[in-house]
């Protein structure tokens, strides 16, 4: 057995492809992934559905197999140490699933007794606010309360690893505020946690690490502000006649139905002088707004295909010219 | 290095088996398929001359069916699928549960059912004039042997069932081959290689058992019991060789063909 090359990953993924299906139907969901997740960090995993995020945890969570590449999960192989490691990772999958017809407390009851050194049902329970509901069957619980249960099995063996697939899909505000407490909570006890989100907020509040991926690969990796960093922020307003748009710092204009867009590497900058003419020309600048880099503008551009750093996946062909007549 | 210990874990197996066997208790029609309906063969050992071997060779034969067919077969064949489609399988198996842990414990349930109800069919049957098994340790063997081939039939069966609803066309292929030797023993003159052939078939080789292991009776026409406890093992070979023939076939079948969540 091959031992973590870096004993710092709880998680380390080096040229994981994943394709489904065979011959002309086949698709291929990961394109060679790189994954670190640092021992202790809360990792996100962030992407648009269909990024490929679900095809990646399911081979780090030993589920599925990898087409290529290899993965080491706490140094083991999550196929052939499949035992060993299911002691100490906790999952949570994207969808639930239970039996409709136990109730909550002997879901936990039941799950409990899979679990080398588990936790006590009771505080379980409490840990995820579930007490009122323990005696409902679990076909009776909305969809909140199902993911609650769930996060309880997931945590119930106190692991080292937790993977967690969009865990806050679907729940209220106020559920999901509450895992977030407890995800942090739980890196705060020492634990490794890798994240899956479409949530910008969740990801960027929650994470230490960010890895953003799109189409099948990833394609920025970081904290959330210095993946950030490298874009401009963005001064808009509701275009009117004779504003000045080749301020200092601006980079780009955009045009964009009523409104004026300028994308600037020096917001404090353009915006003075923007502010300066107003001011001077007594000009209303209507619909003013400016903000800073956000996660926001890098992920969109990054899904819209509008990031210079992500190529095309390969097998979406551009129509050569001509190839069209 | 990996131990047993490792591999299948007893305890968390029977921990498993009695959530299912308390889920299947909490569904009614699943419940009475895996639970009541094979008593009611017994009610055929009232029928006919009280004690005659031939009629209770038949009733045993069909109760064997039954239990084969329903809380083991059709029984574990609906709970795998209806749980895969739940997404618990794929659930329980991100825990510790082990694969052949997950499959003994679905099992489980109407196993024992069925083990329970053969032993139960020995006292009933004598109290209603019949005599005791010739050969007890193969009528138990065969009890065995039957549970495992038809879980395995459930098992294979599963990989093309789509749904719970849809096992009930998918299980149509293997309840046929099981009754279709039983149905037609009682057919007098077929030809010697048309019975031959049904021979081979797992309710055949069931039947068969019954017939030399319980009631000694010698042949498909035989009505008296003739059979000694030694000369039933020579006869038992057959049966007992199509039946290891059959559980072999779905055993392999059952593990390339295993799919733990439900089609996308």
């Amino acid at each position: 057995m091959t031992n973590n090359p870096d004993s710092t990953s709880a998680v380390w993924v080096r040229g994981l492809r994943r394709t489904y299906g065979q011959g002309a139907s086949a698709y291929e969901a990961v394109r060679g992934v790189d994954l670190d997740v640092p021992v202790g960090s809360i990792t996100a995993l962030l992407g648009t559905n269909g990024a490929g995020k679900t095809s990646t945890l399911e081979v780090i969570e030993g589920l599925a197999p990898a087409t290529a590449g290899e993965i080491r999960v706490l140094g083991l192989d999550p196929v052939a140490d499949r035992a060993a490691l299911r002691r100490r990772t906790g999952v949570l999958l994207q969808r639930s699933g239970f039996s409709g017809d136990l109730t909550v407390r002997e879901t936990l009851r039941m799950w409990s007794a899979t679990v080398t050194s588990p936790r006590s049902v009771d505080e379980m329970l409490a840990l995820l606010s579930l007490e009122q509901r323990a005696d409902v069957r679990m076909l009776a619980l909305s969809g909140g309360e199902t993911r609650r249960v769930d996060l309880a099995c997931t945590l119930m063996g106190s692991p080292e690893l937790v993977i967690l697939d969009e865990p806050t899909t679907g729940l209220d505000p106020e559920s999901r505020r509450e895992v977030w407490r407890l995800v942090s909570g739980l890196r705060d006890g020492g634990a490794t946690v890798l994240i899956t989100t479409h949530y910008l907020e969740e990801a960027e509040t929650l994470s230490d690490r960010l890895e953003i991926m799109h189409a099948g690969q990833i394609v920025r990796s970081g904290t959330p502000t210095a993946i950030a960093a490298g874009h401009p922020s963005k001064i808009s307003f509701v275009s009117a006649a004779g504003v000045p748009e080749d301020l200092a710092g601006v980079r780009r204009v955009v045009h964009e139905r009523d409104r004026t867009t300028l994308e600037t590497d020096a917001l404090q900058t353009s915006l003075s002088d923007l502010l300066a003419w107003a001011a001077h020309n007594r000009v209303e600048l209507d619909g003013l707004d400016a903000r800073s880099p956000s996660l926001e503008t890098v992920f969109l551009s990054i899904a819209d295909g509008r990031d210079p750093a992500v190529s095309a996946p390969q097998d979406i062909e551009t129509p050569k010219e001509g190839a069209l007549r | 290095m990996t131990t047993l210990a490792d591999r299948f874990s007893l305890r968390r197996t029977l921990s498993l088996a009695r959530w299912n066997a308390v889920l299947l208790s909490r569904n009614r029609l699943a419940f009475v398929y895996a639970a009541v309906l094979p008593l009611l063969p017994l009610a055929l050992l009232f029928t006919g001359e009280r004690g005659a071997p031939s009629v209770g060779a038949g009733a045993i034969v069909t109760m064997f069916l039954v239990i084969a067919l329903f809380p083991v077969y059709y029984n574990v064949l609906s709970q795998f699928v209806s749980r895969r489609d739940e997404l618990v399988l794929k659930r329980m198996r991100t825990g510790e549960s082990r694969d052949a842990e997950l499959l003994a414990s679905i099992a489980l349930p109407g196993a024992i059912t069925a083990l329970v109800l053969s032993a139960l069919a020995i006292p009933i049957a004598a109290a209603l004039g019949q005599s005791l098994p010739v050969n007890p340790l193969l009528y138990a063997a065969l009890t065995v042997l039957a549970v495992i081939m038809f879980a395995a039939f459930a098992y294979w069966t599963a990989a093309w069932t789509r749904s719970a609803e849809a096992a009930q066309l998918t299980s149509m292929p293997i309840i046929l081959i099981a009754s279709i030797g039983p149905l037609t023993n009682s057919i007098p003159d077929m030809s010697e290689r048309l019975r031959d052939l049904l021979s081979l078939t797992p309710g055949a080789a069931i039947s068969d058992l019954v017939r030399i292991g319980w009631f000694g009776l010698d042949g498909p026409g035989a009505e008296e019991a003739t059979l000694t406890f030694a000369e039933t093992w020579s006869q038992a070979g057959r049966p007992l060789l199509v039946i290891a023939a059959w559980t072999y076939v779905a055993v392999v079948l059952a593990r390339r063909s295993m799919r733990w969540e439900p089609r996308a």
